[in-house]
């Protein structure tokens, strides 16, 4: 087994070890203030304007105006389009949809290249004149989401690189790792852009490693190019659980448990048995209006002094 | 020295005042104010207090803090600061905020999309200090290297490396003061980080920790509400007799003669109002006992500590007193056996009682809470008032958004449709509903009117309000026509109160500002006189 395929084992345990934790540590933190943001897309028929069903005289007794399928709406267009990009900050948003959309199309290319391995281990060959409906439509569209991904990267990211260094306001709020960060991604579209168009127009070179991977056979040495972006991308999987480019997944956290979050507290329900637990915790504050103790003892230790 | 450009390590380093606040930086407002000289002067402080008290941010004090005599002093505030910086990622010490501020501090991708939504940073001639992302650098980089395993060592490696020192620590203490809390930047933000909340949660270090705060909020706000019942100081018997009077009032305005419902067990609502209103906007209060009068609806004031005073200032600095004041509301529901608690013209009382208290209130305490935008949309969509919208003919009106309850709350049409039943001429401000911009006073700002404070707010952080009031009548300027913002907040008309002062925009341009209700009381037919009275007052 070659040094390349041993650290692409450790740095994929690596990435998702790291990312689960973060995500699991962000999840197990304690309920919070409610910190609702408006428009709240599941909100039917009001979400559109931003209404809630504060809107509505009684609104506990109401049938709750939930929709599922309002959220996925919004969310869908927000992860595919970076929507609220285009209406708060349209000339960022030039650099950042390619850039995210070529991430996006990068991930399914993996996945694709994940399904070609699996498939080429049980004997399916992945090729645009193979057998078959899936050898070839697992080619062409490794091809497509691959070549895009590369393109798209490469154009996003250096349109983002330009208007972090011209940008007046970008400029002056970065510093060394935004553009590092930025390098580096730019690094993995450009190298996958060369691999490709040199030594590896159909990807099998990169399905062939996975497949080696994944029935943990030693892989045979790769074309330069290749082993370059191999290296590129493990050492990203080392770097960005450390960043704030895993804000793909903290951003689920940002709408779903802050912004969106809206559920009323109804008396006997598991968010009323949160709040009685969190107002159990200690509290040490140091100011002098402070009681310490529990958050009850403290939120109840009323100066009254009558207010005849 | 005014449009430098000032780095965060300007912001940690440099010595003496980093910005000179300069009226001919700010954006240009649009006619009559287009020229300087109709502005007002932005004052500074006297070179007394400048020594005195800590200014070195931009030259305003909201919080009057003393500059320390010696560096023992410093140190004993730096120490006390990063403790609190600490608890402030404590699952127990902040539970109430703990995960919106972790997800704020690891995730912004620094696009910078958030300052194009800040009035203030827009307005100030986009200074750098009051950049949104600003403020969350440098508690981002705090965190990062006080508060994360290894912070020391990876802060060196990244470039991101700053000193607690007392000096920036000063500043970031006045800084905290100068964003209304209107999460308009959180709303733009692609990611969900939330530079609003930042500003909140340094509040919370000096206040919860260090005992910092503005005097208007804590001392004069929220201790001496929970002490006498109202933080305007108004204890029970003074608040009766007021009440008492403006009884009087309303026979002699309307021909109505009622007993307003006080502490009346069993009654459906317990209707709290902002107890500013009963001082500085009666008319509000009364308008209010007219429409539940007049649409025979079940309701009762109180008298209890309080109860009959809305506010709680701990929803901007403070969670434990913000617990205080909510449960104290809630006790006194849960006593006189209320169906629910609604809450009158009052935006940030508002977002208090029912969204933000949801999480603190358990068992007894969780009596249901609603806005009386949607009361009145209800009484109105019932019939049960004869109104004529005709009799507000005389007035073009226009409607400001509390960011209290419309964007962080998302009560957007009630009042709309309230405003549309009472007004043939009314006329949207661009943008509204949840887009809407804060009138300025936001998180503090209207109450805190010491030293030269007024001045930010009504020069800078009330600025964009301003120009929205004037785009949006800007074809019916002159003083002829009748203009009226109608403004649902108690908060929000004390900062247009003084907004339309300084720039003397009654006497200028003939517009007035007011609540929904006087409005819906001017429209009822049964009512001979107008009950807006067209005055500065
Ligand atoms: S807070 Fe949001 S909008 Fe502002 S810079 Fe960070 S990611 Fe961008
Ligand atoms: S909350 Fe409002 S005032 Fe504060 S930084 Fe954001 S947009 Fe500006």
């Amino acid at each position: 087994m070659n040094a390349l395929q041993l650290a692409g084992y450790v740095a994929v345990v690596f990435f998702a070890v790291s990312l689960a934790a973060k995500m699991i540590k962000i999840a197990r933190m304690p309920i919070h203030i409610r910190w609702d943001l408006y428009p709240i897309p599941h909100e039917k028929r009001k979400g559109a304007y931003g209404g809630s069903y504060f809107e509505e005289v009684d609104w506990w007794t109401k049938p709750s105006n939930f929709s599922r399928l309002a959220e996925i709406k919004a969310m869908a267009a927000e992860i595919l389009f970076v929507q609220s990009l285009f209406h708060h900050n349209r000339s960022l948003w030039y650099a950042s949809f390619p850039f995210h959309f070529g991430l996006y199309c990068l991930v399914v290319f993996m996945a694709l290249l994940l399904m070609g391995a699996i498939l080429g281990a049980v004997g399916i060959d992945i090729a645009s004149g193979s057998a078959g409906l899936v050898g070839p439509g697992v080619h062409y569209l490794t091809l497509v989401t691959g070549s895009a991904g590369w393109i798209l990267g490469a154009i996003g990211a250096v349109g983002l690189l330009a208007a972090r260094t011209f940008g007046n306001e970008l400029r002056k709020a970065s510093v060394r790792s935004d553009y590092f960060n930025l390098i580096f991604l730019l690094a993995i579209f450009v190298a996958g852009l060369v691999a490709w168009l040199t030594v590896d127009p159909g990807y099998t070179h990169m399905r062939g490693f996975v497949q080696y991977m994944i029935t943990f056979q030693p892989a045979p040495a790769l074309p330069g190019s290749v082993t370059a972006l191999g290296w590129i991308v493990i050492a990203l999987l080392f770097y960005s659980p450390f960043t704030h480019m895993t804000h793909m997944f903290g951003k689920y956290f940002t709408y779903h448990t802050v912004r969106w979050e809206d559920h009323p507290n109804i008396r006997g329900s598991k968010i009323e048995k949160a709040v009685t637990e969190a107002l159990g915790y200690k509290l040490s504050w140091a100011a002098p209006h402070i009681k310490k103790g529990t958050w009850a003892e403290a939120a109840t230790d009323w100066e009254k002094q009558g207010n005849e | 020295m005014s449009k430098d450009e000032i780095t965060i390590r300007d912001f940690c380093r440099r010595t003496g005042q980093l910005v000179e606040l300069d009226p001919g930086h700010f954006l240009l407002l649009p006619p009559p104010y287009d020229k300087l000289d109709i502005q007002p002067k932005f004052t500074r402080l006297s070179e007394e207090n400048r020594k005195k008290l800590e200014s070195d941010l931009d030259g305003v004090s909201a919080l009057k803090f003393p500059r320390p005599q010696n560096e023992d002093e410093k140190r004993v505030l730096v120490e006390k600061f990063l403790s609190g910086l600490k608890k402030l990622f404590d699952r127990q010490e902040n539970w109430t905020f703990m995960q919106p501020l972790f997800l704020t501090m690891e995730f912004c991708a620094k696009c910078q999309t958030c300052a194009a939504a800040c009035p203030i940073y827009n307005e100030s001639g986009r200074l750098d200090i009051y950049r949104p992302t600003f403020r969350s650098d440098i508690l981002r980089r705090l965190y990062k290297k006080y508060v994360k395993t290894g912070g020391q060592f990876f802060a060196k490696l990244s470039g991101n490396d700053i000193d607690a020192s007392w000096t920036m620590i000063a500043r970031l203490m006045e800084l905290s003061y100068r964003c209304t809390v209107c999460r308009r930047c959180a709303q733009s933000c692609p990611i969900g980080v939330d530079n609003g909340l930042v500003t909140r949660e340094l509040r919370k270090i000096f206040s919860q920790e260090m005992g910092i705060t503005v005097e208007p909020l804590h001392a004069k706000g929220s201790v001496n509400q929970l002490r006498t019942g109202s933080s305007t100081g108004m204890s029970r018997t003074p608040f009766l007799d007021n009440v008492e009077f403006l009884e009087e009032e309303v026979e002699e305005r309307t021909g109505m003669k009622f007993k307003w419902p006080m502490d009346k067990a069993g009654a459906d609502i317990l209707l709290i109002h902002n107890a500013g209103e009963f001082l500085a906007w009666p008319e509000n209060p009364e308008a209010f006992a007219i429409i539940l009068e007049a649409a025979g609806i079940s309701y009762t004031l109180s008298s209890d500590l309080c109860a009959y005073d809305g506010v709680n200032y701990g929803v901007w600095y403070d969670d434990v007193q913000f617990a205080k004041v909510a449960l104290q509301h809630a006790e006194v529901a849960r006593r006189l056996g209320v169906k629910k608690i609604v809450i009158g013209e009052c935006g940030h009382a508002h977002k208090a009682l029912t969204v933000i208290a949801d999480r603190v209130f358990t068992g007894e305490h969780n009596i249901p809470r609603e806005s009386s935008m949607t009361l009145l949309h209800e009484i109105i969509k019932s019939g049960r008032l004869k109104l004529d919208a005709s009799r507000n003919d005389d007035m073009t009106t226009t409607l400001h958004d509390p960011c209290n309850l419309v964007r962080l709350m998302g009560v957007v049409e009630p009042q709309r449709e309230v405003l549309r039943a009472v007004s043939n001429r009314f006329r949207e401000m661009e943008p509204h509903g949840v887009n809407n911009y804060c009138c300025g006073g936001g998180s503090g700002f209207a109450i805190t009117k010491d030293l030269n404070f007024p001045d930010f707010r009504n020069q800078i952080s009330s600025r964009t309000k301003l120009r929205q009031i004037l785009d949006v009548f800007q074809d019916i300027i002159e003083p002829e026509h009748k203009k009226y913002v109608c403004a649902p907040c108690s908060n929000c008309k004390g900062a247009m109160r003084d907004m339309f002062a300084a720039y003397g925009l009654f006497e200028r341009c003939n517009i007035l500002y007011g609540g929904l209700v006087e409005l819906v009381v001017n429209a009822m037919v049964d009512i001979d006189k107008p009950f807006i009275e067209w005055e500065w007052h």
